[in-house]
């Protein structure tokens, strides 16, 4: 694999542009079958709302499926954008100006369909709002030492967070924009830029301020995954009470989030034809980082299982039996095999990493670690401490739509982000590469 | 009034500067536009900045408000708690932390919204018209010292200079 990064912006501004006119046939198939499946995904929920929860397949006592999964899943997919473009930014990466953007966007989308789903799981979704702080009929206040309160307010902070964090490098590009763009698509960029002018109070304003983001929005990121963490943690159940689950959540999403990147940075480096950007040399050190966090996993996984299995305590030895060579034994060694087999040969070997096996690499991430959610979740509750109420769960068509329409909401968002903004920073690389 | 200069490079826009200055110009009457940020040698342009400052006490006053609230609604219908605390520190320390960072980031955005001059409208000085990589440098002056600061602008490496007028 290419190693150098090679400068290009003489026609960066054109080629970033040119995306966000016009729309080829493959672009509106994709938004087409994007909008189907998403559509799809409403119904059933619709369908879930007049019928009630009982359509899915969660059952005493596994109160907990596919939704719960894929909340964990998604939150932690939001760890790409957020995250890793503030570390980068903080610590002076100039490689990162083709990715950040990409990036931040992920964690946008990603957070917002993560949140549905506790709404998703309510019995009655409908008064999802009793959550927020105001008293109820009976002048109840919402019991703030409830994880579901924490998961609310963590979740709302990232949210405004990322969105700021996103907002903020884009007021440039859109002014930019705004001069050049006629009809909506002008007044649009024109509003959202609030008169930019790029004086160099607002570059000293804007530096200042995205510096300072990156600081607080990797505080609140971190605080996300192990709040989210904590809501597994916190109940006294087999292999969930653990004091290591918070940092091994973070561990968890900063390498789903680095997969997710790279999957979208393939798809868009293809689609947008920004192999000129989006160079060998972006997948090659994303490609290190994935086998870092993958070794880190590694590590968290064989210490959390180590302990389990070497306490020999007989509930947790119920479920880490279940795990490893029960019911769940496929899934496991699957999920071993996605998020540390596969990267580990094809990503220690630098003969082997190459734009397609580090793709192909995250990919088989992005697998593992939904599984890797259903197997921490799913195990515990099918094994409670009463031996009596041990039972199975299995996800209903329901569910299974529910899941695969999020995959779509994705796509779709992206699809519109691409089409309206420019996916790469195009002030901030044109600033780093004149650097 | 205002003049601008259009420039080539950051060198000669650094250089323009440190003339004006030598001239008594203020940093608060020289701004520089450009489409991307200039590299300007330390201390030259200066920006004092409070939005470190400011975001810290956003995050205290809305970490400070988070606790005061919670400690009143929890009081305000004392649920049976068997004996533990109605109010407690430990359970409730995410709400807090999490609305203190909220205070911080709303802050940031506020200060940036604020130090950018982004939410001035009324009264703002003429921007000049940017070219595709192209530096611009205005100064307000008076109009008697206009001559000078032009010249004193093309000695420094202006490619041209021009007369801005005020917005009404």
């Amino acid at each position: 694999m290419e190693t150098a990064i090679e400068i290009r912006t003489d026609s960066l501004r054109s080629t970033l542009w040119r995306p966000l006119s016009g729309a080829s046939r493959g672009y509106r198939w994709a938004v087409f079958l994007a909008f189907l499946l998403g559509a799809w995904g409403l119904a059933c929920w619709g369908y879930q709302i007049v019928r009630g929860i009982g359509v899915a397949g969660i059952r005493r006592p596994t109160m907990w499926g596919f939704y719960l999964v894929d909340f964990v899943f998604w939150i932690g997919i939001s760890h790409a954008g957020t995250l890793i473009s503030a570390v980068l930014r903080l610590t002076g990466a100039g490689w990162r100006t083709p990715v950040t953007r990409a990036a931040e966007a992920i964690t946008v989308f990603a957070l917002m369909i993560g949140a549905l789903f506790p709404i998703i799981h309510l019995g009655r979704p409908l008064i999802f709002y009793w959550l927020f702080p105001y008293p109820n009929s009976r002048l109840l206040w919402p019991n703030f030492r409830s994880p579901l309160l924490w998961d609310l307010t963590a979740i709302s902070t990232y949210l405004i967070g990322s969105v700021i964090y996103l907002y903020l490098p884009m007021i440039p590009d859109l002014a930019d924009l705004g001069q050049h763009a006629s009809g909506w698509r002008g007044r649009l960029y024109r509003l959202l830029s609030i008169g930019w002018t790029g004086s160099d109070r607002q570059w000293h304003a804007l530096e200042r301020a995205m510096k300072q983001m990156a600081g607080t929005i990797l505080a609140v990121a971190v605080s996300v995954h192990t709040v989210v963490a904590w809501d597994f943690a916190m109940a006294v159940a087999p292999m969930w009470h653990s004091s290591i689950f918070g940092p091994y959540f973070v561990a968890g999403a900063i390498f789903s989030g680095i997969a997710a990147l790279l999957v979208v940075l393939a798809i868009i480096r293809k689609a947008l034809h920004l192999e000129a950007y989006v160079q060998p040399i972006h997948f090659e050190n994303l490609g290190k980082l994935l086998l870092l966090m993958s070794l880190l996993w590694f590590y968290f996984t064989v210490g959390e299982n180590l302990t389990a299995w070497y306490g020999n305590s007989p509930a947790e030895m119920t479920v880490f039996g279940d795990r490893v060579r029960g019911r769940f034994a496929p899934y496991f060694w699957l999920m071993v095999f996605c998020n540390f087999v596969l990267p580990f040969v094809l990503l220690s070997n630098r003969w082997l990493r190459s734009v397609r096996t580090v793709t192909l690499s995250a990919v088989a991430v992005l697998i593992g670690m939904w599984l890797e959610r259903y197997l921490i979740i799913l195990p515990t509750l099918s094994h409670p401490r009463l031996a009596a109420a041990t039972g199975f769960y299995s996800p209903t068509w329901v569910e299974i739509s529910i899941t695969a329409s999020t995959f779509a909401a994705m796509v779709l968002f992206y699809l519109i982000f691409c089409k309206l903004f420019p996916i790469i920073a195009i002030w901030e690389y044109k600033h780093v590469s004149h650097r | 009034m205002f003049l601008t200069a259009e420039f080539g490079d950051a060198q000669a826009i650094a250089a323009a500067i440190g003339a004006l200055k030598a001239r008594g110009f203020e940093a608060g009457e020289i701004d520089v536009f450009s489409s991307e940020p200039v590299d300007l040698p330390d201390g030259l342009l200066e920006r004092p900045s409070r939005m470190s400052l400011v975001a810290v006490g956003g995050a205290a006053c809305l970490g400070l408000l988070a606790i005061l609230f919670v400690h009143y609604a929890q009081h305000d219908y004392p649920l049976v708690t068997g004996g533990m605390p109605l109010f407690s520190w430990w359970a409730t320390g995410v709400v807090f932390y999490e609305i203190a960072m909220f205070g911080a980031i709303t802050a940031t955005f506020l200060m940036f919204l604020l130090e950018s001059g982004l939410l001035k409208r009324n009264g703002s000085a003429p921007t000049p018209v940017l070219a595709e990589g192209g530096i611009r440098l205005r100064v307000s002056c008076a109009p008697e010292r206009a001559a000078a600061t032009t010249e004193c602008l093309y000695q420094t490496g202006a490619a041209s200079v021009r007369k801005l007028e005020n917005v009404p």
